[in-house]
């Protein structure tokens, strides 16, 4: 069964309906059932009152994110653990409301500025929901291309986040004052893979590991230049591409092109067997080293993914069609449920899709007196009053409570539960639903991905990602190594098909379109950010646009507490992590294993950083990620 | 002597634009040919690899680098120094390459990156505008305004004549008090 919560049923096509004799499908009393729940904030503040070990513990701002995030809990230092955990976004752009009333090709360039990392996908999947809304198919290079171009973004950003971003909390740099225990350990443990990447002890690796001198971090630094490089003969420049259009690319390809982008890809081949093998070997060191890691950032395996790079032969940019072209992309859609794919139809993904704003600095859209303007999606399935088809985004700035309001995120809901977006999740879909094309390079197996990586200064190697049997915060960077290679893969075939066009003389990468000046359209672009899940959903009104919602990975994870109590994901990972820091002295605690939950998620926030200084907090904006957030409002 | 003359900073983000219409006003004039003029705004991780690709023998000995940064001082106020290249501690350098390569353009993160790779020249002059608004739009505050063609020409003439930069002062990032002046 598809929906457990929503009264969603089908009939024997297959066709979604609302079940029968419900007075209010979508009625807030129809709760997720088996959730977590947060502990009520009475209950909290009388924990705090009656007990010493239990203090206020903030990380304002979370650093080595990417823009900011700040975080509260309430921790027991007793029983090391956390008993309430509230992620906030703290910042409004607005790019939803900005939208409105613009001509929706601004939306390419203006979404893109969301985010200083993955500027690309925000602009792919606009050019998406506008060919969608005005019914424009890309020629099959400009799908191919297209593929490529984001598959690069993403070989920007995994080695990005592996190790500059959340690699130094396992560094010696870090270990060492945290857990000189385990970084004892690790100088006496052989690594299991040192004939791959190179390092023969534990300790070795997470010397390299440390910020700025490592090898791994400097290495790092150095491939996101081959990935930027190779981007930029595509798309013009770096993050906020020049190229992409409704239907298609505008990028001149040739065979010089290609040459160029090759020789930089293929060096991302090497560079995923070292990645795969060393994040293999952090994770067994840590669960050997001891077994409670395996519960820090544990949560439910509910993971939710739009899939991506599509097949030249299926996509046409249709609603109608999106369940069949969804199904045969690279990175197959998908909803998993307690570890269980449950759907890879996007239809079905879409019409579960819900945003709400108890804890949000936003006001209700629905409600007495107001029109729900879809009741259903263009192929008459039931749309909730809280879709992004149906929302408006309603800001309204107010003081921090945790009863209250809290975040300037909302909460998406995916039949009312609260699921996590993220590159793993792409590889759960695709590992599991056994619907790959058929390819030289990528296997399916219906539990695992195995990944063929051609030889380049190392020999030809397979790697195989398993679908792990714990969810926590070390499968989440393990996923994200291997989805490096995962995506060389993507690209190469990728690479491989366009250059087949191209010696068909085939080099058209473009449809010509116009944007229709009467009537009502819709249009949603299905993609995906590095972190996963990304979506856009347009309504346009006699060529303008007038609606824009923008759902990305962070809004899902970084998402707060609903109205069911609910945590959100980051939350929750949070709630579930031991806290096994080697210190008994709550001054000296620096939170490792919090920072570890929550950055395993990739996180990529708004812009702004707070910082406190003995004169109370100020804030530095900077233009960067804002992916949590602008989506929102934004 | 080899010079670039860089720019950082935001376009259409009034007065926080400063340093990329510094750069293109500048690009407009003839220059000799050991003076590059270039923009400079874009993640420092990347200024980092576009300056260690000149050849090693053609390394810029001499960075102008103009852009608008709030200090505090009154908007308007335009303080030329040479940059003492000292750098903050680790745990700040780190926070500033995490910042470069989400996306974050600003003058400090572009020179402390920079010079913490290595790739910035020794000598590194350093123009900066106190701004007075900071929202969208393409004009100048009046503060600003008022300024820039001032600024200009100071950056134009730090990057062409031998004396000009040595006349500075030495001082940390953010400049001397006693260096601010005002432009007439």
């Amino acid at each position: 069964m598809c929906f457990k919560n929503l009264p969603i049923e089908f009939d024997a096509q297959g066709k979604p309906y609302l079940r029968e004799g419900v007075a209010n499908p979508y009625a807030p009393s129809t709760a997720p059932r088996g959730a977590p729940a947060q502990l009520t904030a009475e209950r909290v503040e009388e924990l705090l009152k009656r007990n010493g070990y239990i203090k206020d513990l903030d990380f304002d701002p979370v650093t080595r994110v990417a823009g900011a995030l700040a975080f509260h809990t309430v921790t027991d230092f007793q029983s090391r653990k956390v008993v309430e955990a509230r992620s906030m976004a703290t910042l409004f752009r607005g790019y939803e409301v900005i939208m409105v009333g613009r001509d929706p090709r601004d939306a390419i360039y203006i979404t893109s500025r969301a985010c200083g990392v993955c500027g690309g996908v925000h602009s792919t999947t606009s050019a998406m929901a506008i060919e969608m809304a005005i019914g424009c198919v890309p020629p099959p290079l400009g799908v191919l291309i297209r593929n490529i171009a984001l598959a690069l973004e993403f070989l920007y950003d995994h080695p990005l986040h592996l190790h500059l971003l959340a690699g130094p909390d396992y560094s010696a740099a870090m270990v060492g004052p945290t857990n000189p225990s385990v970084l004892a350990r690790a100088r006496t443990t052989e690594a299991p893979h040192a004939e791959v990447h190179g390092f023969r002890t534990m300790a070795e690796l997470m010397e390299d590991l440390n910020p700025l001198s490592g090898k791994l971090y400097l290495e790092a630094l150095h491939m996101t230049r081959v990935a930027r490089e190779a981007y930029v003969l595509i798309c013009g420049k770096y993050p906020h591409p020049q190229t992409i259009v409704p239907g298609g690319m505008s990028s001149t390809i040739t065979l010089s092109v290609m040459n160029e982008m090759l020789t930089r890809l293929v060096q991302f081949f090497d560079y995923s067997k070292k990645l795969a093998t060393i994040w293999d070997d952090i994770t067994e060191f840590f669960y050997q080293a001891n077994p409670a890691y395996q519960q820090v950032g544990a949560r439910r395996a509910n993971l939710i993914d739009s899939g991506i790079f599509d097949h030249p032969d299926a996509y046409d940019a249709s609603y109608a069609n999106a369940a069949a072209w969804g199904e045969r992309r690279w990175a197959t859609p998908g909803v998993v449920v307690d570890g269980e794919l449950v759907t890879t139809d996007l239809h079905r993904l879409n019409i579960g899709v819900e945003e709400f704003v108890e804890h949000s600095y936003y006001e209700e859209w629905t409600g007495e007196g107001q029109r729900q303007r879809f009741a259903t999606d263009p192929a008459g399935h039931p749309l909730s009053p809280y879709h992004p088809w149906n929302k408006v985004t309603k800001p309204r700035p107010q003081g921090q409570s945790w009863k209250e309001k809290y975040t300037w995120d909302t909460t998406p809901r995916w039949d009312r539960q609260s699921m996590e977006a993220g590159a793993y999740a792409r590889l759960w879909n695709t590992a599991v639903a056994r619907k790959l094309p058929a390819n030289p390079f990528i296997e399916s197996t219906g539990t695992s991905l195995k990944l063929r990586l051609p030889k380049g200064a190392m020999p030809e190697m397979e790697l195989e990602w398993r679908v792990p049997s714990v969810w926590n915060a070390f499968e989440r960077n393990r996923a994200r190594a291997y989805c490096t290679g995962f995506t060389a893969l993507v690209a190469m075939n990728n690479w491989l098909a366009a250059m087949d066009r191209l010696k068909l003389g085939d080099t058209r990468t473009s449809t010509p379109f116009e944007i229709p000046k009467r009537g009502e359209q819709q249009g949603v672009g299905f993609w995906g950010a590095g972190r996963g899940y990304l979506t856009h959903h347009l309504t346009l009104d006699r060529g303008a646009v007038a609606n824009y919602q923008i759902l990305t990975p962070s809004t899902w994870n970084a998402a707060p507490t609903d109205r069911w109590r609910q945590p959100g994901p980051y939350e929750e990972a949070v709630l579930n992590t031991p806290l096994l820091e080697e210190t008994d002295d709550p001054a000296k605690f620096k939170g490792i294993d919090i920072l570890r939950a929550i950055r395993s998620f990739d996180p990529c926030m708004p812009c702004t950083t707070h910082i406190h200084t003995d004169v109370g907090v100020i804030t530095r904006e900077v233009n960067t990620c804002a992916c949590g957030v602008d989506d929102e409002p934004a | 002597m080899r010079v670039i003359v860089a720019g950082v900073g935001y376009r259409n983000l009034r007065d926080h634009s400063v340093g990329v219409e510094v750069v293109d006003r500048l690009m407009a004039r003839a220059w000799p040919p050991d003076v590059v003029v270039e923009d400079l705004s874009y993640n420092p991780i990347a200024v980092v690899h576009r300056l260690e690709d000149e050849p090693p023998d053609r390394r810029f000995e001499r960075a102008v680098v103009a852009a608008a940064v709030e200090r505090g001082r009154i908007p308007g106020t335009v303080t030329a120094y040479r940059w003492d290249g000292a750098l903050p501690g680790d745990d700040e350098i780190h926070r500033a390459v995490t910042e470069a390569v989400t996306g974050v353009i600003a003058l400090d993160n572009t020179l402390v990156v920079t010079r913490h790779f290595g790739t910035l020249p020794d000598e590194v002059v350093v123009v900066e505008v106190e701004p007075a608004v900071h929202e969208f739009g393409d004009a100048f505050s009046d503060a600003v305004a008022g300024v820039f063609d001032g600024v200009c020409e100071l950056v134009a003439r730090l990057a062409t004549e031998p004396d000009a930069a040595a006349r500075l002062l030495l001082a940390p990032l953010g400049g001397p008090v006693a260096a601010s002046l005002r432009v007439p």
